[in-house]
């Protein structure tokens, strides 16, 4: 099979007595997924690796074309599946932004408190993970029970555990529950205890450092150079951040910090990872204090279905409500790339409208793939256990990867 | 020997107290135990955070679930307008509906109402639209079945017809005052 991408760069003729050829995934235990990097190995040492993609493929570009633009949300869930409400919102924003609509205050409030939220929730998984790698499972619980917690406060918000769905173009589709700010205090301060838990574990632990200080190396201009966003951009030293650099749903005006790493290594990663948890708690508890009352949808009647009582009791709202379903929402003519900072680093969602209700082309740019595209280059000449540490903290959602 | 960065714990001592790192080495080693076993100690009078599903959880798991948990779908036949807007909005067309003029009847019936559980991805978006909520979400999830056939929910069983719902005409005011006129008339006499 000379077709295949990985195989035509790893041949099993150019190795010499020493060396053999590994496949680590596309089913592994320890790979985040189903990727595959085939390595050749010198003793313990990776001499050479390719990695190769495409096991988690389910066309979502193509599905995204077909249907209309409503119906491309519940697609958006499944990209990166550790925090769907950031795709929702992200993909929501760009078509906001293509048909020039404004969101109510109150939705854009409760969209920046569910992403944070949903941030902190993928860091949590990501630094859990990544440590049940190296060996350290007892993190894995500390972490896990606080984002147990929030997929509860998601369940209620939305009805569903891990596939939220839960925007709407021009807003939201349910006002949060009675009792949200109750939950959400409870959620902090076990977050907060989860984070000092697990560094009070693992900074000053001698394997942890051995296993992480100095692996897996990215420097500030490999990051640069490979495309690379969000944390593991941070970690290798370059303040860049979506809400810093081009803010927002009032990014701006909340009062947090932008961690930044100092030698781009596996350590670096997650404590910048750690950190962020925290400063996503102070955006969320300065935007929980300033949450107004309103509506949580747009009165666009080009998008918003009109009230069940309008839809009853009068003609133009049952036309309006049939019109908005079957025809669905025609943005007009135009392309727009929207970018948002997802946890893993820049989201974006490029989508041409041809002015009928099918999105033209509805591209996304998935920060994970970059990250795995040069995975095969940071791994070269490190340990084979080494390279598993450096994928778990790079965090490859291969949902996102592959699309 | 792997290189040992900078930053990890500081174990260059001169060779001349070699003995003495030897001791500062079992201390550093005795405090970081001792301090992650604290954390972890810490967590060991803790009540449980894990249930056994499904017969040991206090109350059925469906009771506790929260009023807008997305389960099954379920379909009121009889407040139904087929409309079909459920089939038209879902993304990937698990719902089926058939809806004919009747012969007998002379009005519209619906003949068939399935909705794949089996492909149902639960997004919510056909009972949004539902101008009147017949179609809506229930507390149900356990899907498991020996056959995925069993998974394609008939609402409206094979042969029967159900006439679509159609809300109450109020009668026009001079129609309805003849009646009263009527009436009154009938009293009379």
């Amino acid at each position: 099979m000379k077709s295949n991408a990985a195989q035509q760069k790893i041949h099993i003729e150019e190795c010499d007595g020493n060396e053999m050829i590994l496949n680590l995934g596309p089913s592994h235990p320890a790979f985040h997924g189903a990727i595959r990097t085939q390595i050749r190995l010198d003793g313990e040492t990776i001499v050479a690796a390719a990695s190769e993609i495409g096991y988690l493929h389910r066309c979502f570009e193509k599905h995204a074309e077909q249907g209309n633009y409503q119906q491309v949300i519940p697609f958006t869930d499944r990209l990166n599946y550790v925090s769907s409400m950031m795709n929702n919102v992200g993909y929501c924003r760009a078509v906001e932004d293509l048909m020039g609509i404004n969101v109510p205050e109150r939705a854009i409030f409760i969209r920046v408190i569910i992403c944070e939220l949903s941030r902190i929730i993928d860091h949590l998984v990501c630094v859990g993970t990544n440590l049940v790698d190296l060996g350290a499972l007892t993190n894995f619980w500390y972490t896990f029970n606080v984002r147990e917690m929030v997929y509860d406060m998601f369940e209620k918000i939305s009805g569903a555990r891990l596939t939220y769905s839960y925007t709407r173009i021009g807003g939201l589709s349910r006002d949060l529950y009675d009792g949200f700010m109750d939950d959400l205090k409870v959620v902090i301060k076990e977050t907060e205890k989860a984070v000092s838990d697990v560094k009070g574990l693992i900074y000053k632990n001698r394997i942890f450092l051995d296993r992480t200080v100095g692996v897996g190396v990215v420097t500030k201009e490999q990051a640069l150079d490979w495309g690379f966003t969000g944390p593991v951009l941070r970690a290798s030293g370059v303040p860049f951040d979506v809400r810093k650099a081009e803010p927002y749903y009032f990014y701006d005006t909340y009062d947090f910090d932008v961690p930044v790493g100092e030698h781009g290594d596996t350590y670096d990663r997650v404590a910048v990872r750690m950190e962020e948890i925290i400063q996503s708690i102070r955006i969320i508890q300065q935007c929980a204090a300033r949450m107004p009352q309103g509506p949580i949808i747009t009165a666009d009647p080009r998008i918003k279905l009109p009230d069940k009582h309008e839809v009853y009791g009068s003609i133009e709202g049952l036309m309006n409500h049939f019109k908005i379903v079957m025809h669905g929402i025609t943005p007009p003519v135009g392309e727009i790339y929207s970018r948002t900072e997802a946890a893993n680093g820049e989201l974006g969602y490029y989508i041409i409208s041809d002015g009928t209700q099918h999105p033209f082309r509805v591209r996304v740019r998935p920060p994970c793939f970059y990250f795995f595209a040069a995975y095969e280059h940071i791994i070269k000449g490190q340990m084979v256990a080494d390279a598993i540490a450096t994928l778990g903290s790079l965090n490859i959602v291969v949902g996102e990867c592959d699309r | 020997m792997r290189e040992r960065h900078p930053r990890s714990v500081n174990f260059e001592i001169p060779r001349y107290i070699l003995f003495m790192t030897y001791f500062s080495n079992i201390k550093t080693a005795v405090s970081t135990v001792f301090e992650g076993m604290t954390i972890t100690f810490s967590h060991l009078l803790r009540e449980p955070m894990t249930i056994q599903y499904p017969d040991r959880t206090p109350l059925p798991v469906k009771d506790t679930l929260p009023p807008r948990y997305r389960g099954f779908l379920c379909v009121r036949p009889e407040i139904c307008t087929a409309c079909t807007l459920c089939q038209k909005t879902c993304p990937i067309d698990c719902i089926v509906i058939e809806h004919s003029k009747d012969e007998e009847l002379k009005q519209r019936v619906m003949t068939r109402f399935d909705i794949d559980m089996a492909k149902c991805m639960f997004c919510g978006l056909c009972t949004e639209q539902c101008s009147t909520g017949a179609i809506y979400f229930t507390n149900e999830f356990e899907a498991s079945t020996s056959n995925i056939k069993d998974l394609v929910f008939k609402f409206i069983k094979q042969g029967e017809k159900v006439i679509p719902y159609k809300i109450p005409r109020k009668k026009k005011p001079a129609a309805a005052a003849a009646e009263t006129q009527a009436a009154a008339k009938e009293k009379k006499e």
